[in-house]
């Protein structure tokens, strides 16, 4: 159970060295056909690394029963569609659904638009205080998640947020790893393109919306596939701040429901985790190929 | 620049002056945390709203009950919030921390006195709640120094399950009042002769194996406490060690049984005994299959001094901040009442913490259900100290290290006991 | 592109005065929205729990916590003195020390096979090498238990067929953390090889070619072309997975929590322990102790690994 609320960090470079020169290179791949040899392999690794996937996804379909068997068995005995059914009819599924979507979005949003403004004011801007917030983001990050907890939620409730959305949004809106990833990509952009925009006349967020963000578009797909994975699967946080169920998050609900005091429902388990898991799967499969492309720029910076 | 190292200095000189200002502000006064005075709570119907909090997948029938009881109180409504197990301590802590408590919560019984120490429960009102009503070692669940906070709602101890068919084939059987060396016997008897690979399944140690040690030591007549101070290096505690740990040195219980290997065990005939509580019953009853209730029997736990097992449970607690304390009460009065109790066994299974919910229906007559019932009369619960859970884990570790053979009962007992006394009892 | 007559010499910080004060004052307006909120819900907390390490907090005092004694840097002292918790520092240590070598180089493997050509399924490989980073935990339990399952596991009876008798390993006090760190190397390798596979990109065909022709192998190749030109993206690996692994939790958490006889305890776990014992200010401490070691091995590894030029 992973407690902290932030994705790990990608770039932990506090770097100032002006940025290499890129490649103007073609990228390319190394030989123009590969060996068979290597399918092979890869294949192999790559079963083992799908099975819990598959386990999950074959274990969805079977009686909780079933899954108890030890050893454990591969293929279903006894399919069946009853822990969708009780999923999606027993808990009110819609409400949960609906309720980590908007937390997950709002947060991803958040973020993207937050940290990519300070990620250029502090890659690109010069301003005093510039060296003490970057290391102050930079510390927060390296914190273990868990400590905060209870200053945070008494902080929550003050403010009178506890029980409500926001109060599961606003926590992470200003996510320190966010400014990390921007603040490294932004500084690999050229200096002359700000400056010619601005011997242009061009205002200083016109500069930022239409010349520096299109060029962001990797490090805000890396940043939004991250930012919405943990967001989404995020446990320990909406359930402390919920006091009533209308307000559960999907991994809360799904704990309540396969754990009792003494038994486990293991087939509502590992349904509930695939429905999970969908929509995670979406948001990379949809940004994949930027995401690639994005970790290459921050880490050769 | 300059300038920076020159502003670095200055911010550091400040955060550190400030930091010393917000510290020197703290202190502990000496006033008590814990209130002692429990107040009285009004007649007539309960009336307003009130929040609950339930645990776990069982919890989602407390609504059911809840429904009864607001049918007989037309004017008040109960709101059940049912929150996971896993977390439900640190979310009760954390909600305690912020002022963000419900009006009434089932908490472990483990974790009352925890609780208890923060000042945040209310003491039972004595005029409401009748004590003598409750199982002996249910009720001191709720004992703190004394006071009273929250009824026992539900209970469980712990019984011997063994398999029926292979102690027949053995020619071995439990009898009532049979002694430590008996079960022992027992155990050996159905591995050597009844065809199981292991004659008991016991916990070589890990978080919980107090609860299956602590009876044999209770049995023995030891006690936890003395006085002020933990008390775990004695005569009792050791020889009930020893006894423990030679299940597994003399090969009659596994040492590494798989998660879930316990219950497949039992059932493919593996194994021909482990100790549990009335859970296993429904466990049992889903995964054996067609047939298999036939082969399988309680015994209780074996006597010297006494014949103690531990017994746990869930309380109801109502918190200190609770706007509507009387209905809070009430409706934790109305759970435990015996039509309650009664329902309660009837939609979960968790067993009836009041005695005279024994006397009729279905827990007086099944056998199996009077076992449990039986050995209730005679079952403890670990000390109601709020820092049971932290002490409770050097114990784990002794078990473990003399369950595996890491070291003898003397040494990691002493050890144990040093560090539960550097923890203390938490005042 | 605009022409670069204005500014003859790029980088030079001439500029007029007016744009200088009008920079400063868009950086704060464009730091503002961020800083707002990270100082009120990040900063904040995390201030209150570093004060919060040095006084004796507990679960007692959460209702009025002022009331606390300071106890400046005992809690700091105490952890230093605490068996379990050197133990558990000696378990993260040797979990870092093997496990982040151990990933990397799968997952350099992993990356230079995909890169090698694969033109079919590429997608198909990436997202199923990125699968059990996305997976939930308890289904990877349940599958790695089954593995390690000392009588009917895969791996002992694979064991078995070349004659030798499998340990039950994940109930033996040595054999328990090596399981654990090949189980997070498998877990945490997806994350690597996306990124490693960026990072193969750079390097250009026309070297390796050039090389080839001069009679370097495939090896040779790897080692003086390869290698030196990933050195950025290798430092980016290194640091991501050194952090994120020293403060491993879910894996002993959930396979074997944190037995036999603590052989698998982490740093990160033994304070959730205390976390959940009410220790607040002891929890807090001790992560504190950890924070302090992650920010001295980040740097140190880019003192090594930094760029030079």
């Amino acid at each position: 159970m992973t407690t902290t609320t932030r994705p790990e960090p990608l770039a932990v470079v506090a770097a100032t060295e002006p940025p290499r020169p890129r490649r103007r290179g073609r990228a390319t791949v190394g030989e123009a056909t590969a060996q068979p040899w290597i399918y092979v392999v890869l294949t192999g690794g790559l079963v083992l690394l799908v099975g819990p996937f598959l386990w999950m996804l074959l274990g969805s379909f079977r009686p909780d029963r079933e899954l108890k068997q030890v050893p454990p068995s591969w293929l279903p005995q006894d399919p069946t569609l009853d822990n969708y059914r009780t999923l999606f009819t027993e808990l009110d599924f819609p409400t949960f659904f609906f309720n980590s979507a908007v937390v997950a979005i709002a947060i991803t949003l958040g973020n993207l638009v937050f940290c990519s403004m300070l990620g250029y004011a502090l890659a690109k801007l010069s301003f005093p205080g510039k060296r003490v917030i970057f290391a102050l983001v930079l510390g927060t990050l390296m914190v273990p998640g868990l400590v905060t907890l209870v200053p945070l939620f008494v902080l929550v409730s003050n403010l009178g947020m506890v029980n409500s959305l926001p109060g599961l949004i606003f926590p992470f809106l200003a996510g320190p790893f966010g400014v990390f990833l921007m603040r490294q990509f932004i500084q690999s952009l050229p200096d002359e393109l700000i400056q010619a925009a601005r011997i242009d006349g061009a205002g200083e967020w016109r500069i930022f919306l239409s010349i520096i963000l299109p060029l962001c578009k990797p490090a805000l797909a890396t940043l939004g596939i991250l930012t919405f994975l943990t967001s989404w699967n995020n446990f320990l946080w909406p359930l402390v701040v919920a006091q009533s169920e209308e307000k559960y998050t999907l991994p809360v609900a799904l704990a309540i429901y396969s754990r009792g005091e003494n038994s486990s429902n293991y087939g509502l388990l590992m349904a509930g985790s695939v429905a999970i898991i969908i929509p995670v799967l979406a948001v990379f499969l949809i940004l994949q190929r930027h995401f690639v492309q994005g970790i290459a720029m921050t880490g050769i910076k | 620049m300059r300038t920076s190292q020159r502003t670095r200095l200055r911010t550091t000189a400040a955060a550190t002056l400030l930091a010393a200002v917000a510290l020197s502000g703290c202190g502990r006064d000496d006033g008590t945390a814990a209130d002692t005075e429990a107040k009285e709570v009004s007649a007539g119907k309960a009336s307003g709203e009130i929040t609950v909090w339930a645990l776990g997948a069982e919890g989602e029938q407390l609504g059911e009950i809840a429904a009864d009881f607001e049918a007989d109180n037309p004017d008040a409504t109960v709101k059940v919030t049912v929150i996971p197990f896993d977390a439900a301590h640190d979310k009760i802590a954390t909600a305690i921390a912020a002022g963000e408590t419900p009006d009434v919560s089932l908490v472990g019984t483990t974790w009352l006195s925890e609780f208890a120490a923060t000042g945040a429960l209310d003491p039972t009102p004595t005029d409401l709640i009748d004590s003598s009503k409750f199982f002996e070692g249910s009720w001191g669940t709720t004992d703190v120094d004394g006071t009273s906070y929250g009824a026992p709602w539900y209970t469980e101890t712990r019984l011997v399950y063994y398999r029926k068919d292979l102690a027949e084939k053995a020619g071995v059987t439990p009898t009532a009042g049979w002694s430590q060396d008996d079960l022992k016997a027992f155990a050996k008897g159905m591995q050597d002769n009844g065809g199981a690979k292991w004659g008991i399944s016991l916990q070589p140690g890990g978080a919980g194996s107090w609860q299956t040690y602590l009876p044999f030591a209770w049995q023995n007549g030891a006690e936890l406490v003395d006085g002020e101070e933990f008390a775990f290096n004695t005569a009792p505690m050791r020889e009930a060690l020893d006894y423990y740990a030679s299940f597994f040195s003399e090969g009659i219980s596994p040492t590494d049984l798989a998660e879930g290997g316990l219950e497949s065990g039992f059932i493919n005939g593996d194994i021909g005994a482990f100790v549990s509580g009335p859970w296993h019953m429904g466990i049992l009853a889903d995964q054996g299959g067609e047939g298999f209730a036939d082969k399988w029997a309680l015994a209780p736990m074996p006597q010297e001094e006494t014949g103690t097992s531990f017994t746990g449970g869930g309380d109801l607690v109502v918190f200190k901040d609770s706007e509507n304390r009387d209905t809070a009460w009430k409706f934790v009065d109305f759970l435990t009442q015996v039509p309650q109790q009664q329902k309660l066994y009837e939609l979960v299974g968790s067993l009836p913490a009041v005695e005279s919910a024994w006397d009729s229906g279905e827990l007086a007559s099944d056998p199996l259900l009077k076992a449990f019932g039986d050995q209730l009369q005679d079952a403890k619960s670990a000390p109601a100290i709020a820092t049971w859970e932290e002490v409770a884990a050097p114990l784990d570790d002794a078990i473990e290290q003399v369950s595996l053979g890491a070291s003898d009962a003397e040494e990691a007992l002493a050890n144990a006991e040093g560090k539960a006394n550097s923890i203390g009892f938490g005042n | 592109m605009a022409s670069l007559t204005a500014n003859p010499t790029p980088g030079t910080r001439r500029r007029p005065n007016r744009w200088r004060r009008r920079e400063v004052l868009v950086g704060y307006l464009f730091a503002l929205p961020f800083l707002a909120l990270f100082v009120v819900f990040t900063v904040g907390p995390v201030l209150a729990s570093f004060l919060m390490s040095f006084t004796d907090l507990r679960t007692s005092d959460v209702r009025s916590p002022l009331a606390v004694e300071v106890v400046g840097l005992t809690n700091y002292a105490d952890a230093f003195s605490d068996e379990t918790f050197r133990k558990a520092a000696f378990n993260t240590a040797y979990f870092v020390v093997a496990g982040v070598p151990l990933t990397m180089g799968l997952a350099l493997a992993v990356a230079v096979g995909l890169n090698s050509g694969i033109t079919r399924f590429k997608t198909f490989f990436r997202v199923g090498y990125y699968l059990p980073v996305v997976t939930s935990i308890v289904a990877v339990a349940v599958v790695w238990r089954f593995l390690l399952e000392p009588d009917s596991g895969i791996v002992n009876t694979l064991l078995g067929y070349v004659g030798v008798d499998g340990p039950s390993w994940l109930n033996s006090t040595t054999l328990a953390m090596p399981s654990l760190i090949v189980m997070s190397a498998w877990r945490n390798m997806g994350y690597l090889v996306v990124i490693f596979l960026a990072g193969l990109q750079i390097v250009p065909t026309e070297m390796h070619e050039a090389a080839s022709i001069d009679g370097a192998g495939a090896w040779k190749r790897f080692r003086h072309i390869t290698l030196p030109m990933m050195r950025p993206t290798l430092l980016f690996g290194g640091v991501v997975t050194m952090i994120g692994y020293l403060q491993f939790f879910e894996e002993p958490f959930v396979m074997t929590q944190g037995g036999p006889l603590d052989t698998t305890l982490s740093t990160a776990y033994y304070t959730y322990n205390q976390f959940g014992f009410g220790n607040y200010s002891y929890a807090a401490a001790m992560a504190y102790v950890l924070f302090v070691v992650i920010a001295i091995v980040t740097a140190v590894q880019f003192r090594l690994l930094g760029e030079r030029d």
